[in-house]
């Protein structure tokens, strides 16, 4: 970084970059800076440290070296939870990507009611998991739920293991498809009328200038709503523990889940620390391999 | 007919527009029933919970479920969830808005670092740090309070962020006249910035407390008595498969609790939707 330059003249008159420097913004910053450090970039770095040992809760981390990484690839419970995560992943993120751009190509008509619209279309994701993952439970229930009723169909969309993950998926588009939607919204608005007017007057379908003109202009929004979906995909934890808690036999559990499940409730907490580094770690490639496409696509 | 094609024009439709008209406000319907369903449910009385059709308006409005509801420790819940939010949003807002005035206003050295180190790290998931931090307020006693809730969460970088970009866009005059009056940087701030940042203020307020209100798995963690968790902790017992109350009452009860949970947000979302979407999209598009 720009090292100090600052020059000694007198009290009041150090420099740096050729401006007197402000003191007092260490004072102002330092308040936000102390907890971040503890509680973000400490926690990390403590967490690192933990996942090479043994720790139950009571009594002193036991420095065991690679064994929870060498348990965790051997573990076939976890295995499991890391490819649901994935299938979770290949349902949520074209559900709710697809979805929101459509949604907000609609609410960006301003046709009448577009208001409700807008309102309607964002109203989930304001609400906590608690919320969501009850409200579903209670629509997709076999025999009462309202789904069902109205596809005529008895599935048992949270207590077979064949539709769990389905189940928790849905409600999932659900709730996350909020972000999605005003992003791209926001993206839409930023475009000027005049290019999709000229596309109409050189005789473009309704398709082809989505295809051809709206869609190119988005695809740095489309790029980022894709990766922050599938990070939070990544994440996912709180529906899963509200509406299956992970089964039936675990055909519904999430990485985080298992880490919550069999890492902090059975107090392995340097194994469940191992996971979550894990799982840090893929987060962080995906977000290095799409910062690399973006930049190469600009 | 021609009114029918006035009224199109005025809105700028034709009559091609008309099918992804009613596909749109079909969807938008769909996409809000959960929440008409929700309310509906918890109104009915116990006997028309679960029926053979879909039944959408209660037959008679009951608050049977909400009684219920308050069988549980529910108000203290919700007491809990009101401290911990406020508190949390407040010093969120507070140390967010004096960083983001620093880092974007005041000159210096490692203020660069500084910014850089703090967005690097909102790729850093929150789940990643929630174990570390367990153990460590475990071993500090710091659990089962309203302090060991709230603390992790009070340096929120996009609260910083916000106002950071507020304040880039702030005119220096104001500043440098209350400076020649001889105001000190810090007067100069909560006399004079602050107050005017009112628009990052409103944003930063309604993303926290809303992430506040709605934060699950820490407050799951760290709360181990009835008496201390907030409300979407509490009320997740209504879930069949992680408490009973379900299997014992129904869904009416469920669908009471879930209604109250959601009161507050949805009011606030309702109320304040231009600066939510606002403040969405300041913080997620270009960050």
């Amino acid at each position: 970084m720009h090292q100090a330059v600052g020059a000694r003249r007198g009290r009041h008159r150090i420099t740096w970059q050729g401006a007197r420097i402000d003191w007092s913004g260490y004072a102002f910053v330092l308040p936000f800076v102390v907890p971040f450090l503890l509680f973000t970039i400490g926690a990390i770095l403590f967490g690192a440290f933990v996942a090479f040992t043994d720790w139950g809760i009571v009594g002193q981390p036991e420095w065991v070296g690679l064994k929870n990484f060498q348990e965790a690839l051997s573990d076939p419970l976890l295995g499991k939870a890391f490819f649901n995560t994935f299938r979770y992943g290949l349902i949520v993120v074209p559900g709710v990507t697809i979805l929101g751009f459509l949604f907000a190509l609609f609410v960006n008509q301003r046709w009448p009611g577009y208001l409700f619209a807008r309102f309607a279309f964002y109203a989930p994701n304001v609400v906590s998991a608690t919320v969501i993952g009850l409200v579903w439970v209670w629509m997709l229930d076999t025999q009462f739920g309202i789904v069902n009723q109205y596809l005529g169909l008895r599935i048992p969309w949270l207590t077979s293991t064949d539709w769990a993950l389905t189940g928790v998926s849905i409600a999932s588009i659900w709730w996350d498809l909020g972000l999605a939607f005003v992003l791209f919204l926001a993206s839409l608005q930023e475009i000027d009328p005049e290019v999709k007017e000229a596309a109409m007057i050189d005789g473009a379908s309704r398709w082809q200038s989505v295809r051809y003109v709206i869609l190119p202009l988005v695809r740095p929004v489309l790029s980022l709503v894709i990766t922050l979906q599938v990070i939070s995909t990544l994440r996912i934890f709180s529906q899963v523990h509200v509406m299956t808690n992970g089964g039936p036999a675990s055909a519904s559990s999430s990485v985080i889940h298992y880490i919550y499940n069999f890492g902090i409730i059975k107090f392995r907490l340097g194994y469940a620390s191992a996971i979550a580094l894990m799982l840090f770690v893929v987060i962080l490639v995906i977000t290095i391999v799409h910062r690399r496409v973006i930049r190469e696509r600009i | 007919m021609s009114a029918v094609r006035r009224y199109l024009k005025a809105h700028r439709m034709t009559v091609v527009d008309v099918p992804a008209w009613i596909l749109g406000m079909l969807a938008s319907v769909l996409w809000i029933a959960p929440f008409i369903w929700m309310v509906s449910t918890s109104l009915k009385p116990r006997e028309q919970v679960m029926t053979r059709y879909v039944e959408w308006l209660p037959s008679s409005v009951v608050i049977d479920n909400y009684v219920k509801v308050f069988e549980q420790p529910v108000a203290r819940w919700a007491l809990n969830s009101f401290i911990v939010s406020i508190a949390a949003t407040a010093i969120g807002v507070l140390l967010g808005a004096m960083a983001g005035y620093a880092l974007a206003r005041l000159h210096f050295p490692g203020k660069r670092l500084v910014f850089g180190v703090l967005l690097a790290s909102l790729m850093i998931p929150t789940e990643m740090s929630v174990v570390p931090l367990y153990i460590a307020f475990l071993n500090v006693g710091l659990t089962d309070n309203y302090v060991a809730i709230v603390l992790p969460s009070i340096a929120s970088v996009f609260s910083m962020y916000i106002f950071r970009q507020f304040f880039l866009g702030f005119p220096k005059e104001i500043e440098d006249a209350a400076a020649i009056d001889g105001a000190s940087r810090l007067g100069t701030f909560f006399r004079i910035a602050l107050p005017l940042a009112r628009a990052p203020a409103i944003a930063a307020t309604i993303l926290l407390f809303t992430a506040n209100w709605n934060a699950y798995l820490w407050p799951l963690l760290i709360v181990f008595t009835e008496q201390m968790k907030t409300l979407p902790v509490g009320v997740a017992q209504f879930a069949p498969v992680t408490g009973a109350h379900t299997q014992i009452s129904g869904f009416g009860p469920a669908m009471a609790a879930v209604t109250l949970l959601s009161i507050p947000s949805l009011g606030v979302f309702l109320l304040l939707q231009r600066y939510f979407i606002e403040g969405v999209t300041r913080s997620g598009i270009k960050g």
